[in-house]
């Protein structure tokens, strides 16, 4: 079996794929009843009607919010994997995660000390 | 073997960067250079602990990084470069900033990852370090974050650097796919042995990697964030970028091309030395049109990384002894450059602290106001375009050796022309230094006593290796010995 052999499963999944997504999309287009009217154009909001351009700005203060949440978001992906394996693995790797989870809990208390958390 | 103590002298920069914050975070009121003198006592100390180093047996951690006189070069070589740049930044940041801690954290930092990515063997790990050198330097050249300059910088340097960045995994995927190993060693290995019919995907895997390495040290046609991230970046990181950022590229280079990728030199080694022709004679001729001096100097540096292909290039088209040889010239002339670049950029902040000015017809009558920054700038430009007594010359000459020695005859031909067409560009500066009036009411000044101090002995430095090259290039020597020992198995396996 030649080198591209081996991926050619992955080429026919990937074709299999495309197939499925356009059949669905054109089918919905072909098949489904339409009606234009305003109300479909207008945000959706859990049933209210929306107040204001749906342009609005988000305050540029969530940035940090947003960056520090997404570190501890992503923290969980990598303690998951290593939740369920470090009993079968040598004895450092346990240490590993505390040493990365005190990194990243210093980097908190740095934010935290230099006032990201605070709304001003 | 699990080796902690291999890298000390990194723990020493690492922990002198947290330090640093730290000491922002716990006195806020200190004045802004204290940090600067306390990031400069901190790389001092990493430099001392590296140099302990120097000499000791090749230790190897995990099969992922070694350390060998190949490291310890580049551990000198990134110490002195951050302690050079935590001086030149003292009195630059202070002026401009209020809070300079994370500057100094992410400099050394930055210092770590270009040492790291000159001890990794494995793809991945070079790979993360070269993200902590990147990183650091994003923020970095940011860090003026009232001047739009800066900030533009920064945008184009962090989009065209994840590009870079993507493509560097992509063929470093495609490298995995091809050989079932992420070292160096075994890619070596599975590249070898690989089956017949996958010379495409070896040659799209080189290809795509020449590409991302290509653009972190700013080749032509992958230069284009080169000239923005320089001018906006704050002048101390500009030099940086200059130098250190410059060579962990070429580290990178050196240990992936003379290991990794040797057995497939055929792939590669033609693309190389086009890419060494284009970036040279693309960045002295668009050097010759700019107006900024940050801007000319990105051109000039474009056309030194072009220099320092050629010995890349030598080390595809040589054998073994070829290749080492060209490997050591390459250290020389980065030891050389970095230097020159030092003392420029020591002369350059000196007289950007006074004036504000960063263009080129802001330096006329220097001679008349500051002649010793006039005589730095103007040795250290010499120096670049490769005149006599100064570093350039003798690591120039080598380097073109090394290049002859390999068959590339054109290339080096062509690198002399081009040396050519730097000096008009460069001697263009100096006209404005030496022939022109200074500005009205201007008089004679004396340069500040630690920048005029820096530039003057790192002006001894670049003089001493023009004149008197041999302890500089015994190290290199030693260096690229080093390099070549932990990749004999590769070369051995050449055609």
């Amino acid at each position: 079996m030649s080198f591209y052999d081996t991926w050619a499963a992955i080429l026919i999944a990937s074709i299999a794929g495309f197939i499925l997504v356009f059949t669905a999309l054109v089918g919905a287009r072909l098949l489904g009843p339409f009606a234009r009217e305003r109300g479909k154009g207008v945000s959706y909001e859990c049933g209210m009607l929306p107040t204001g351009r749906n342009w609005s700005q988000v305050h540029v203060r969530y940035y940090l919010f947003a960056i520090m949440f997404l570190i501890f978001d992503v923290e969980t992906i990598f303690i998951f994997p290593w939740a369920v394996t470090f009993l079968d693995l040598p004895g450092f790797v346990f240490w590993y995660m505390f040493v990365f989870i005190t990194v990243l809990g210093a980097g908190l208390l740095y934010a935290w000390r230099r006032g990201v958390l605070e709304w001003r | 073997m699990r080796d902690f103590t291999l890298f000390i002298p990194e723990y020493i920069a690492a922990g002198a960067a947290i330090g640093v914050l730290a000491l922002e975070l716990a006195l806020p009121r200190l004045r802004r250079d204290a940090l600067a003198w306390a990031t400069a006592a901190g790389a001092a100390a990493w430099l001392i602990a590296a140099l302990f180093y120097v000499g000791d047996a090749p230790g190897d951690f995990e099969g992922l990084l070694r350390t060998d006189a190949f490291t310890a070069y580049f551990r000198i070589l990134a110490a002195g470069a951050v302690l050079a740049v935590a001086l030149l930044s003292a009195r630059y940041l202070r002026d401009r900033t209020r809070a300079a801690g994370e500057y100094y954290g992410l400099l050394l930092m930055a210092g770590a990852g270009m040492t790291l990515l000159s001890a990794a063997r494995e793809l991945l790990t070079a790979y993360v370090a070269l993200e902590l050198l990147s990183f650091s330097l994003y923020v970095l050249v940011g860090y003026l974050k009232r001047d739009a300059r800066s900030n533009e910088a920064s945008l184009k340097y962090i989009l065209l650097g994840a590009f870079s960045s993507a493509m560097l995994l992509y063929g470093i995927s495609l490298l995995y796919g091809l050989t079932g190993s992420t070292t160096y060693a075994g890619v070596a290995e599975g590249l070898a042995a690989r089956g017949e019919g996958t010379d495409l995907a070896a040659l799209a895997a080189i290809m795509l990697i020449v590409a991302g390495v290509g653009f972190k040290v700013s080749a032509a046609p992958f230069h284009m964030w080169a000239p923005d991230a320089y001018q906006g970046a704050p002048l101390p990181v500009t030099a940086f970028l200059a130098t250190a950022s410059k060579a962990a590229g070429f580290a990178l280079i050196l240990r992936l091309f003379t290991e990794a990728l040797a057995v497939d030199a055929l792939e590669w080694r033609a693309a190389i030395a086009a890419l060494a022709a284009i970036t040279m004679t693309a960045g002295n001729l668009l050097a010759i049109q700019q107006t900024n001096l940050k801007r000319l100097l990105a051109y000039s540096s474009i056309g030194q990384a072009g220099y320092m292909l050629v010995a890349v290039a030598a080390i595809g088209y040589g054998d073994a002894a070829a290749a080492q040889n060209a490997s050591s010239a390459l250290l020389l002339h980065i030891a050389g450059y970095t230097l020159s670049t030092m003392a420029l950029f020591a002369a350059l902040v000196a007289h950007y602290n006074r004036t504000g000015d960063e263009s080129i017809e802001g330096l006329r009558g220097l001679s008349a106001t500051q002649p010793f920054l006039a005589l730095v700038i103007s040795a250290s430009l010499f120096s670049f375009a490769g005149l006599p007594f100064f570093a350039g010359f003798a690591t120039k000459l080598l380097l073109f050796q090394a290049g002859t020695g390999a068959g590339l005859l054109w290339l080096a031909g062509l690198g002399a022309a081009n040396s050519f067409i730097s000096l008009y560009y460069y001697l263009m500066v100096m006209r404005r230094m030496y022939l022109f009036d200074p500005p009205e009411g201007q008089t004679r000044i004396r340069p500040p006593a630690l920048l005029g101090a820096m530039a003057g002995l790192l002006l001894l430095g670049v003089v001493f290796i023009g004149v008197y090259p041999g302890p500089v290039f015994e190290a290199t020597d030693g260096a690229a010995a080093a390099l070549f020992e932990a990749s004999a198995a590769a070369f051995a396996r050449l055609p």
